[in-house]
């Protein structure tokens, strides 16, 4: 199925001073879709989250390069009004964060700073988000009293209400869930079921089966690097990669050793194919190979042509603008003649 | 004897009883400080503090024993502290705001600014006193509650932007981060947001500057002056109660004397009183404050 792409990412590499976080992700996330992005911790994912409405801004030192594009439109660009952007897009933290003022407030608070002042709208949208987010028949009577006083549970009901108050077209989770309690994250869940029909959701988890549960398309992100993405089905039942796999089954992440690596380049390999093939040759069966090439088709040619060879292609990483590692297992290869 | 015995003599034990002794004893003598000085002045002041005291100003011959009171001093300090702690204010409450708004944690400029600050919080109130008086001498300004008022509130101004930059340091960057995703500007976070969580700490540092600054002599003494009229003008000379103070025990004589302890008891009820006050108003500005 063909679907409208709502946000991407095209060569989004973030550094913080010397560390990079994210290193050249090119990806697409779909409209009215639910995307999760997995990934063991401190690989990257919250930042990538960060860096679609720039909360990333407020961090130290951090440098963004490449583009994200909302709509067609980058958002790095220097003229893009910050304030407009974040509106567009909804954010739930991984620990509630209520505003310091009453449930009502917290809600309309939204709206009074873009401007709406009718106490009669305002009433109505309490209403609508509240019951949006599941809130309303819990807190319809105390609408006045403090918002720190609901349990956190509720109290990230309320971050949702207040996001969607202001009408946005997207919401971020960052483990929207991961400080509640079992009954309150499920409530959170079968909100964005309901919510993924008008708004595109994506989602930061590290809880494997709750992207099995909720997501459509995955993105699986390992030390900065964008490993696999692709429909759900796919990526979590039939990964494609080594890591994705070792990641889904809960096993330990390990780099490949590798055997032999080689470079090409356009002007001095003139058959890409017979270098790649060739150097397997010399390898034995389960040793690996590491191939470096300069662009991107090269890189899905060589990776076609060695699965059809039936050898195993354990990682496919880009490495900076213009390099490709394809990472490639040899496998037992029986030719029939 | 069982296992759990005889491990009094533990030299850890020790440690941590030398340690924990030390402790109760730096707290006594803070506290018995406290202590000590509220009881000097109840008991020197309590007896010559009267109703006339604090109504009337000095009388001709005040300081030799006569009739008046010190109201002069108490309405000039109240009214040169809170002139002044409003002036700092105005000053601190943005600056405490751009160091945690808009600059970040580890920028230079920050570092700067804050460094400044702590130096000028160490600077003596004389030196204050004495600045304040070369500018008045530079731009002409007779020594007035004008000045005054102006040398204080530079005097508060580090200690009030310092503790209200602290109180802004502790906001969780997930409460920034949640205003500004609901696409506030940062002037918008920092009036509906954060001065609602952090008001109890920001009134606490106007209130600590306020204590400052109303008991500060030195500053005061070249810029406000002296004078035994009750303030009338922001451009005439303003009694103030610490330099009240300071002639009052500086007579030789007894009864005096025992009118400046008065005098200083006035001054450490009106900072008691502030300080209870505050703590009153942070606990009703603290109810939706987060935790």
């Amino acid at each position: 199925m063909q679907t409208k792409t709502h946000i991407s990412a095209r060569d989004l590499t973030v550094s913080y001073g010397e560390q990079q976080a994210l290193n050249h992700i090119s990806i697409d996330i779909p409209d009215k879709k639910i995307t999760a992005i997995i990934g063991p911790s401190g690989c990257g994912k919250t930042t990538l989250l960060k860096s679609f409405n720039r909360l990333l801004d407020l961090q130290d030192g951090v440098r963004v390069a490449g583009q994200v594009l909302v709509d067609g439109e980058n958002i790095y660009d220097p003229g893009v009004e910050k304030t407009h952007l974040r509106k567009r897009m909804g954010l739930l933290s991984q620990r509630p964060t209520v505003l310091p003022m009453s449930i009502y407030d917290n809600v309309v608070y939204g709206l009074r700073i873009h401007g709406v002042k009718d106490k009669k709208i305002l009433d109505q949208a309490v209403e609508r988000y509240l019951q949006e987010a599941n809130l309303w028949s819990e807190v319809k009577d105390r609408l006045h009293s403090s918002a720190t006083r609901l349990s956190i549970g509720q109290q990230q009901r309320l971050c949702l209400a207040r996001g969607l108050a202001v009408e946005p077209e997207i919401i971020l989770g960052d483990e929207p869930t991961s400080a509640l309690d079992p009954v309150s994250a499920e409530q959170i869940e079968q909100r964005f079921l309901v919510l993924k029909n008008q708004y595109t959701i994506v989602l930061v988890t590290h809880i494997l089966r709750q992207a099995k549960r909720l997501a459509d398309y995955v993105i699986f992100l390992y030390l900065g690097n964008l490993i696999e993405h692709g429909p759900a089905e796919q990526v979590l039942n039939n990964p494609r990669y080594a890591k994705t796999q070792a990641y889904i089954e809960g096993k330990f992440i390990e780099e490949p050793t590798i055997h032999k690596e080689i470079t090409l380049q356009k002007e001095r390999s003139a058959d890409y194919l017979t270098s790649t093939l060739l150097a397997l040759d010399e390898l034995q069966v389960d040793q690996v190979l590491k191939v470096v090439v300069d662009s991107e088709p090269t890189m899905n040619e060589i990776s076609k042509a060695v699965e059809l060879k039936c050898h195993k292609i354990l990682e496919v990483k880009r490495i900076d603008l213009l390099h490709w590692e394809i990472i490639i297992q040899k496998q037992n290869v029986n030719f029939i003649i | 004897m069982g296992k759990l015995w005889g491990k009094s003599f533990d030299k850890r034990k020790i440690e941590e009883n030398i340690f924990k002794g030390l402790m109760v004893f730096s707290m006594l003598v803070v506290l018995g400080s406290l202590g000590f000085i509220l009881v000097t002045v109840f008991a020197k002041g309590f007896k010559a503090l009267s109703w006339e005291m604090l109504t009337q100003g000095p009388q001709g011959g005040y300081y030799i024993g006569k009739g008046g009171g010190i109201l002069n001093a108490i309405l000039g300090s109240l009214i040169l502290g809170i002139g002044a702690t409003f002036l700092a204010f105005l000053f601190s409450f943005p600056i405490a705001f751009y160091l945690n708004l808009y600059l970040k944690k580890k920028s230079r400029l920050a570092f700067l600014i804050r460094f400044s600050l702590d130096i000028l919080w160490g600077v003596p109130s004389i030196v204050y006193g004495a600045f304040g008086f070369t500018l008045m001498l530079f731009w002409g300004i007779p020594a007035s509650l004008f000045a005054g008022m102006l040398t204080i509130a530079l005097l508060i101004l580090p200690i009030m932007t310092r503790s209200i930059d602290e109180v802004l340091k502790m906001i969780p960057l997930e409460l920034k981060e949640a205003a500004l995703s609901l696409g506030s500007t940062r002037w918008e976070i920092a009036t509906k947001v954060i001065l609602r969580q952090a008001s109890s700490g920001i009134l606490t540092g106007v209130l600590m500057a306020f204590g400052r600054g109303i008991s500060d002599a030195a500053a005061v003494l070249f810029t406000a002056g002296f004078t035994d009229s009750l303030p009338y003008s922001l451009f005439k000379p303003v009694a103030t109660l610490p330099l009240s103070i300071f002639f009052q025990l500086g007579t030789p004589f007894p009864e005096v004397q025992a009118r400046g302890y008065a005098s200083a008891l006035v001054l450490t009820v009106i900072v008691l009183v502030l300080s209870i006050v505050s703590r009153l108003l942070s606990k009703r500005f603290t109810r939706h404050i987060i935790k």
